[in-house]
């Protein structure tokens, strides 16, 4: 059967890209599918959003009773979405109507986005390990032990933007490192990598129990307000919530709510009726746009160099050995590296990671991020390199082995002389081609906290709302940097052609 | 300086060498012919250690093969002395045709360059290739490939020079220069053993003839009594 495209809907998506409408059902829409779809990170836990411990399949949290409720007072039912919490916004182009999940209110998001009447008051709290540096917030005013205090954050959380802006003006003697979950940052400081970590004191009360060498430090120093985020282009919907809240407060129904999770009922509605509007920022120029991104975009493309540079010799290096290791190595040798291989092929590099990042310091072994990133980068890329190895030395005629034994030359010489140098040419084109994979997979090492290009674009995009406009840049440098990479390939296949054809 | 005794071995539960015994010729050619799948090629690759085999011996320049895997060590002693030149030349395709024939000397005896240098443009010269010593191998024609390939074995100086076909993969056209070279060689006193099914070149050049069939010794003794 031939699938076409109907013409309206050919239309429509040039129309999105050309303008930027986009395709999030208005409240009509969501009436008659009798389904509010709401996004969350069921990752981000609790309280807010988080797999329920009798049955994980299902999750919990308030703001999931929150959605039922709102759903309830537009008289449909909730659906949860998940989607990663740095790119929620993201799907309200896509499939959701809203998000309920710990969106803090900016004059940012009320420029961008949707945004709802508050309907949470949340306070930031600094988080350290008991019996250790800084002992009050304001220690962090002046130098730690080592220089810099070095505090995590989930990246894109008000925390981070509060602490970067502190950090900035001066303030505050701190190095911001964003982590992708919210727990890493409080798993790092208690196993001390870092000196400390700032989050929402109310996801801290949550899961005290669970890091109990932790301790707060002083009571909270900032605060502000979660609102519902929706598109723009639904501002029915977005007024509907706004009245389907007020009504929550009023009936006491939000207060119950809040108190059952034990979150200070009375407290939260008093700042929500005190809560004053913010106004919308100011949405910059194009060359105000260039001017500040491109910078910042750049010296991150210099990490993906970095990163690409000096992973991929090492996985060369690593994997050359164990693909000799594996054809011409001790037998007792080649299963543990046959085992070798499939480990590091078979398991998602960004769990290599994490284990690497996460896992070593719990044994005393604490890497910084970019020795991670690079070591973790070049041993999964070694079991590729390997393989491809492997095949380039059974490549090479058996011939040329017995030519070069026959000489008198060991195993080894033959295999330094001959057999590898002419498996290297051979396998010159997709070890090229493996190396511009591994150049674009540096984006996954945004998940220990190196912010490279894609981490960079990201985080930009969020912030400024020009995702279109920032991708176009972003894509323009990636294929400035590979390009040439292409070239030179190509080159050594030509050179090689040249020098080297068949023996016989 | 070559003995073999009762030498057998099996491919596959069938005999490839049926206790074969013979003695080659010190300073003399040992031409071994007889039909294809005779053994004549395995006998060979088992007088430098490229196969084993499972009954009988071997005495080759002074070194003892036996029955069974044989010693890294004891391979790499033999190798040195034992030089073998194979029917597809197996030139290293990477390296300048001067570089292949001064591999083994700088690798394996640690000579130092110059002299290696020295040595072996001596044998491309004698080979009649001393102004392809920039060439890479794959320019050359086979006759001269094969030429650089006995250059490259003799650049060891070994005792005893193995040519397996030596001349089959060439046309016929280029036989007789890579011959040519084999011939001097004979003349100059090398021992040498040659598996080849070129009956001429066996009665110009042979001291002794040995005929293999199915594994075994046929007849042996001088090339107007066998061919």
């Amino acid at each position: 059967m031939r699938h076409v495209i109907p013409r309206g809907v050919a239309v429509v998506a040039g129309g999105l890209i050309a303008v930027g409408v986009t395709l999030a059902a208005d409240l009509d829409e969501v009436r008659r599918r009798g389904e509010l779809v709401w996004a969350a990170d069921q990752e981000g836990g609790g309280p807010h959003v988080f797999p329920d411990p009798a049955d994980p399949r299902r999750i919990t949290g308030f703001e999931v009773e929150l959605a039922d409720l709102v759903a309830g007072e537009l008289g449909v039912k909730a659906r949860f979405q998940q989607g990663q919490w740095d790119r929620l916004p993201l799907l309200l182009d896509q499939s959701a109507d809203c998000v309920i999940n710990g969106i803090e209110l900016t004059p940012e998001r009320r420029r961008d986005y949707g945004c709802s009447r508050p309907y949470f008051g949340y306070a930031l709290q600094l988080l350290g390990r008991r019996g250790s540096p800084p002992a009050t917030f304001a220690d962090l005013t002046a130098a730690g032990p080592s220089g810099l205090w070095r505090v995590g954050v989930l990246t894109g959380s008000a925390a981070e933007t509060e602490l970067r802006s502190r950090a900035a003006s001066g303030e505050l003697h701190v190095e911001v490192i964003g982590y992708d979950g919210t727990l890493d940052s409080l798993e790092q400081v208690q196993s001390g990598v870092l000196d400390a970590a700032v989050m929402d004191d109310c996801i801290f009360t949550f899961y005290a129990d669970r890091f109990a060498g932790l301790r707060t430090i002083d009571r909270p120093f900032a605060g502000g307000l979660y609102t519902v985020l929706t598109s723009k282009a639904t501002p029915a919907l977005v007024a509907a919530i706004d009245v389907a809240l007020g009504r929550l407060i009023a009936n006491g129904r939000l207060k119950s709510l809040y108190d059952r999770w034990d979150l200070a009922g009375r407290q939260q509605m008093l700042m929500l009726r005190d809560a004053a509007e913010i106004p919308p920022a100011r949405r910059r120029s194009l060359g105000e746009l260039v001017r500040q991104s491109v910078p910042l975009l750049l010296s991150s493309a210099g990490m993906t160099v970095l990163l690409s540079c000096a992973a991929f010799p090492l996985a060369i290096a690593v994997g050359l050995a164990v693909a000799i290791g594996r054809l011409h190595g001790p037998t007792w040798l080649r299963p543990l590296l046959t085992g070798y291989v499939e480990v590091l092929r078979g398991t998602p590099l960004m769990l290599q990671l994490y284990a690497i990042f996460f896992l070593l310091p719990k044994i005393g072994l604490a890497l910084p991020a970019l020795v991670a990133a690079i070591l973790g980068l070049a041993l999964n890329y070694s079991a590729y390199e390997s393989e491809i190895y492997r095949a380039g030395l059974k490549a090479v005629p058996l011939g040329q082995f017995e030519a070069a034994l026959s000489l008198g030359l060991t195993k080894w010489q033959a295999l330094r002389h001959v057999l590898v140098p002419q498996a290297v040419r051979i396998v010159m084109p997709p070890v090229t081609s493996d190396f511009i994979a591994l150049f674009k997979d540096t984006s996954v090492c945004s998940a220990i906290t190196v912010i490279e290009l894609t981490k960079r674009y990201s985080v930009l995009a969020l912030s400024t709302g020009r995702i279109v406009e920032l991708a176009l840049v972003t894509a323009v440098l990636y294929l400035a940097m590979s390009w040439p990479l292409s070239l030179l390939s190509r080159w050594f296949e030509a050179r090689l052609e040249r020098t080297a054809g068949p023996t016989q | 300086m070559i003995e073999v005794e009762s030498l057998t071995k099996h491919r596959a539960g069938l005999p490839v060498l049926d206790a074969v015994s013979l003695r080659g010729v010190d300073g003399g050619v040992t031409v071994l012919v007889g039909p294809s799948g005779g053994g004549k090629s395995t006998l060979l690759r088992c007088l430098n250690g490229l196969e084993t085999f499972e009954g009988g011996g071997i005495t080759i320049a002074g070194h003892r093969l036996a029955v069974g895997p044989h010693s890294d060590v004891g391979l790499h002693e033999l190798r040195r002395d034992v030089g073998m030149v194979f029917q597809q030349f197996n030139l290293f395709p990477h390296l300048s045709v001067l570089d292949n024939v001064m591999l083994a000397p700088r690798a394996v005896l640690k000579v130092p360059a110059e002299e290696a240098r020295s040595r072996a443009l001596d044998l491309l010269n004698r080979v009649g290739l001393g102004s392809f010593a920039a060439a890479r191998p794959a320019t050359l024609s086979g006759g001269q490939q094969q030429r650089v390939a006995i250059a490259r074995a003799l650049a060891m100086r070994p005792r005893v020079m193995l040519f397996d076909e030596p001349t089959s993969a060439l046309d016929p056209s280029m036989t007789s220069e890579v011959l040519d070279v084999i011939m001097d060689l004979a003349k100059a006193g090398q021992t040498m053993v040659v598996v080849t099914h070129d009956h001429g070149f066996a009665k110009r050049a042979a001291t002794l003839v040995v005929e293999l069939v199915a594994g075994r010794v046929a007849r042996q003794g001088r090339a107007e009594e066998i061919l």
